[in-house]
């Protein structure tokens, strides 16, 4: 029993110290220009700027403009096709490299408004 | 200012009865919870009044919650609008079959969804457990009222201090949100709902929510037993009882995750049936300790060793459930998950759920598991106990380590509350984080269960000859587990030899299992569940090692070059043309057409394979689907469709559309951003433009362009435009189409895909064809019955009259005389005949024309003689000097014939489903076996 006990404790810290390596902070776009890392940066997208996919020239190249934590507004390449109600999203996380001026994310999460806030616009809208 | 509106059309009683409810749901748990605990105190076993109260309590409890659903349904079945969970999740146009998936889609539902559960389970324990009624109803009643609270929708204001105490659902909207629309009286009717997410309208929606709320239920009778046992000072005798609900919940808890898997794979685009998500995390983990729970219990019932143990594993199940359930409500996750909830508001009362459970365990625990009787020598090494032990061990470090990484975002919240500036941590690739470890957890489970099932409870020792004969056996089953992770990788790849290991030791037990119960198995059939689970186990990980490692996307475009990213196997979509058969990988893929019905736009793309010698064989078809929003104005949702095979899936989905495709309002951008060229032209000449000539064929009448439909009067006419590339690659002709419908001109411009072009006719060409009534200039014939007369070259022949009218333009009304002229004439298609109207109504005499387009002939019947059998024919012929037509022509345009597809083929994932069934049914066949045996 106690020899279970000990491996178990030993198990214990040695995944956390592994697993901890696997973590790291959300990043900026300055932050990432430094580093050759991959790394995850939440924002939100720049409205001001155009997106663009055209799947009959590239399929799989989305390609908008986030602005970060910082208010750092840089284009971000997504090799995949656009991801269903883009526009909507109200904050975006990518995780990626920085190439030259350009943002190219292997990941993209988005977080979509709550239904309820839709709602009251939409009630507002009827009248 | 609302206070004073007297409100039209609102039905008030359903909120008024399901306040009612709500509150006497509350009152009515409370209560019992109450009654259970006095009877659960009361020594004198015959003395059974409170337990009388404590049902008559739950009883009241049931019908409440029943009457909550009952009235949700009511207003939901009426489109009462006012009401807010109406207005939120049903619209006119949703289908009844999703009335339920509505239903549960909003929180409030899905509580009560639970708690319906639990009022079920509740009534069963009243039913069968005898002594054990009221303790157990006790801890239920107790976390029942906890969920009961979260809809009670009470405001709770101390001065500045406001807050919500649940969110009650039969609230009326105007009671939920301040806005102008409800200074109007009759506000109601100007409502429409909101309808269901169309993602959730499928039938996974119906079936996969209501099993996973039975798994959760069910999660909190085997702890509340253990609550019951250590409450009750009974710290053995509980054992045996809960064991049968442990084994229920974790078959349904099993299938309900499993369900979430197959919708996620199904009909959704994740394109896998797991992803590590947060929210999938968060409903394994609870299942995870249960199986830990029913190890220990097993232990416990066979050597009185593991009680404790037991009871921290129900419990941590429980309290994991209903961590979850914050977790995936609270809106915490929302940076870290695909799973977007929804917030209520609720998140102190979540947490206080969160932390009351964990208080009401560990008190519970601490309080009297100093009471519990522990054999004093520890168990052998080689006992079952001792490895069943470590087994379960194993899989409570499993479900920690996934806790502890999926509450990242937990601890970056509690971190916040001391450092405002913590900007938070995440893990930076979640999928091989996971992976990493839960790897090793599978080996060290499935060479565990391959060995523990040869041994026996309370075996000290090992006898010479079992010692050699386990030898022998196990060396025999390593072999051949060899063999066949040899043979089996000729078929998927292992990629790492930790991969190449895990497979190995799933092979391992699967013979070593089977092996069990084939030697022997009328000695052994007691093991059958037992089996049934652990090789399906085994044989689950083995599916996902194919499926999983060795998926291979068919569409990953080879020719890609676009030197982006590091890694272009993330190119896994390609573009294709309709029609157009597209060569990749090894298939031809073509797309040969689509169908839209309701708000489902089906495409039917075909596949087939080409062999070594160019030949394609095995066609087989997928249908994968998109769904629009509820005002058809945008695309709200993609479906994937799969063709099955007994070895692999191929699994295809719509990864992308042209944006005109997507949505109304990129499609109106995108014509406003074209540049329209006029060309005026006739018939003969030729258009020039960028590497393209237009020959303009012919004139037509009765034109044949799939969206202009011709009904009743409608006058139409199109222009054949023959187009050609330069090369002489492309040529097609087109028929650009202009209608009139019911006083309205309506363009159909052709979209040629190939050539690019967009071709509109000129609304101006048509009054080069048609003449308006007031300018036309009417020759008049009086005619008897076969007369003949010559108009415009062009011989007419009054053929006769009929009585018998069906004329689009003609209504009959009562006491009308109506009559038909029939006038023909010969032409190229043969006799034709007109046929004007003379219709007397009150009296008065009208008469209604018959045209004709291809001469533009207007005929009318404008008096009829009795006496002398004469009537009078106008004739009137549309001026067509001037027969130019004017065409505007757009070049360079986004096609529109192209759609974005994935398609992936998943080797042997039959075997992961296959596993997964096995597996839960290995725990119903157990849970048989118990109620059927006397030792159980």
């Amino acid at each position: 029993m106690h020899i279970l006990a000990f491996i178990a404790i030993i198990a214990g810290i040695s995944i956390i110290v592994i697993g901890s390596k696997d973590v790291s902070t959300y990043s900026s776009f300055s932050e990432a220009l430094k580093t050759e890392e991959s790394v995850k940066i939440t924002g939100t997208l720049d409205k001001d700027k155009d997106l663009s996919y055209n799947p009959e020239i590239d399929p799989n190249l989305f390609s908008f403009y986030m602005k970060d934590g910082d208010g750092i507004s840089k284009k971000v390449l997504l090799s995949r096709p656009k991801p269903q109600d883009f526009e909507r999203a109200e904050s975006i996380v990518v995780t990626g490299k920085m190439k030259g001026e350009e943002f190219i994310a292997s990941e993209i999460l988005m977080k979509c408004p709550s239904k309820y806030k839709d709602e009251e616009i939409r009630i507002r809208a009827e009248i | 200012m609302e206070d004073n509106v007297q409100y039209i059309g609102e039905t008030l009683w359903p909120g008024q009865l399901g306040h009612f409810f709500i509150l006497l749901s509350f009152v009515a748990i409370a209560f019992t919870a109450y009654a259970a605990y006095k009877q659960s105190k009361t020594i004198d076993v015959s003395n059974t009044s409170w337990r009388s109260l404590s049902r008559i309590g739950f009883a009241l409890h049931g019908l409440s919650v029943f009457g909550i659903i009952g009235i949700l349904f009511y207003i939901m079945l009426g489109k009462h609008y006012e009401y807010g969970y109406a207005f939120d999740h049903v619209s006119d146009d949703l289908p009844w079959r999703y009335i339920f998936s509505a239903f549960w889609e909003g929180q409030e539902g899905s509580f009560l969804l639970w708690m319906f559960w639990h009022v079920i389970l509740g009534a069963v324990i009243i039913k069968t457990a005898k002594h054990w009624e009221s303790p157990v109803l006790l801890f239920l009643a107790l976390f029942q009222m906890v969920i009961a609270s979260m809809l009670l929708g009470l405001h709770i204001e101390i001065g500045d201090f406001a807050y919500k105490l649940g969110s009650n659902p039969t609230l009326l909207l105007r009671d939920v949100f301040d806005a102008p629309l409800f200074n109007k009286a009759d506000y109601v009717a100007s409502l429409k709902g909101n309808g269901l997410n169309p993602l959730l309208q499928n039938y996974w929606m119906t079936i996969h929510p209501p099993t996973l709320f039975l798994g959760f239920a069910s999660v909190t009778i085997p702890f509340s037993y253990a609550a019951a046992g250590f409450f009750t000072r009974q710290y053995t005798e509980w054992l045996k009882p809960a064991l049968k609900w442990s084994l229920f919940s974790s078959g349904i808890l099993g299938i309900g995750i499993l369900m979430g898997g197959a919708w996620a794979y199904e009909a959704l685009t994740f394109g896998g049936y797991w992803a590590w998500d947060p929210v999938e995390n968060m409903s394994l983990v609870p299942w995870i300790m249960m199986v830990a729970g029913v190890h220990t219990n097993l232990i416990a019932r066979s050597t009185g060793r593991a009680v404790k143990s037991t009871y921290i594993y129900y419990g941590l199940s429980f309290v994991l459930i209903i961590y979850s359930t914050y977790l995936t409500r609270s809106g915490i996750l929302g940076d870290s998950s695909v799973h977007s909830f929804t917030e209520m508001g609720l998140e102190f009362q979540l947490i206080f759920m969160v932390v009351a459970a964990a208080l009401l365990t560990t008190f519970v625990y601490l309080r009297h598991s100093k009471n519990v009787a522990v054999p004093e020598k520890e168990e052998a090494i080689v006992s079952r106990e001792f490895w069943m032990f470590v087994g379960a061990l194993i899989l409570f470090f499993s479900a920690v380590i996934i806790t502890m990484s999926t509450s990242l975002p937990v601890l970056n919240a509690v971190i916040n509350i001391f450092n405002p500036d913590f900007v938070g941590t995440v893990i930076k690739d979640p999928i091989p984080h996971y992976n990493k470890f839960q790897i090793w957890i599978a080996v060290l489970i499935t060479v565990l269960t391959a060995k523990t099932i040869y041994l026996r409870y309370k075996d000290k020792t090992l006898s010479n000859k079992k010692q050699k004969s386990l030898t022998v056996k196990f060396l025999i089953f390593g072999l051949i587990a060899a063999l066949i992770t040899y043979l089996t990788s000729l078929w998927i790849d292992y990629f790492h030899w930790k991969y190449a290991l895990l497979a190995y030791a799933c092979y391992f037990t699967i013979v070593s299992n089977f092996a069990l119960i084939i030697r022997d198995f009328r000695a052994n059939a007691s093991m059958v569940g037992s089996v049934l689970s652990h090789a399906g186990f085994a044989i689950m990980i083995i599916g996902t090692i194919a499926s999983g490692l060795n998926e291979k996307t068919i569409t990953s475009n080879p020719f890609a070059m676009r030197d982006l990213m590091p890694d272009e196997s993330l190119a896994d979509a390609i573009n294709i043309l309709a029609e157009k058969p597209f060569f990749v990988n090894d298939y031809w893929i073509t797309w040969e057409g689509d169908s839209t019905e309701s708000f489902t736009k089906t495409f039917k793309l075909k596949f087939e394979k080409e062999n070594a010698d160019g030949e394609r064989e095995d066609p087989f078809y997928v249908y994968p689907n998109l769904l629009y929003s509820n005002d058809l104005t945008k695309v709200a949702a993609f479906n994937p469709d799969t063709k099955h095979y007994i070895d692999r899936d191929i699994f295809v989905h719509i990864a992308g559309l042209p944006a005109a495709q997507l949505d109304v309002n990129n499609a109106k951008e995108i014509e406003d951003s074209l540049v329209y060229n006029t060309y005026i032209v006739n018939v003969g000449d030729t258009i020039k433009l960028k590497g393209i000539t237009g020959i303009v064929e012919n004139i037509t009448f009765d034109p044949t362009q799939e969206d202009y439909i011709a009904t009743g009067s409608d006058i139409g006419m199109g222009v054949g435009i023959t187009f050609k590339s330069f090369d002489d690659k492309y040529q097609e002709t087109e028929e650009v189409v202009i209608g009139l419908k019911e006083n309205m001109l309506y363009q159909y411009p052709v979209m040629v895909n190939d050539l690019r072009l967009k071709v509109k006719m000129d609304e101006r060409s048509f009054d080069n064809f048609f003449t308006q009534e007031n300018l036309l200039d009417y020759k008049e014939y009086k005619l008897k019955t076969g007369d003949t007369f010559e108009f415009n070259n062009r011989t007419y022949t009054l053929e006769g009259f009929n009585s018998e009218i069906n004329n689009d333009n003609y209504k009959r009304e009562e006491d009308d005389l109506a009559l038909k002229g029939m006038i023909s004439y010969n032409s190229a298609k043969g006799k034709q005949v007109l046929e004007p109207l003379y219709i007397i109504r009150n009296n008065r005499p009208f008469s209604i024309k018959d045209y004709e387009a291809e001469g533009g002939t207007h005929i009318r019947l404008s008096k009829i003689d009795p006496t002398n059998e004469e009537f009078v024919i106008q004739i009137a012929r549309d001026v067509r000097e001037n027969p130019e037509i004017i065409l505007k022509i757009a070049e360079d345009v986004p096609r529109t014939d192209i759609i974005v597809i994935e398609a992936t083929i998943f080797p042997g994932i039959n075997l992961f489903w296959l596993g997964s069934i096995m597996m839960m049914l290995g725990f119903f066949v157990s849970l048989w076996r118990r109620y059927k045996s006397k030792y159980a």
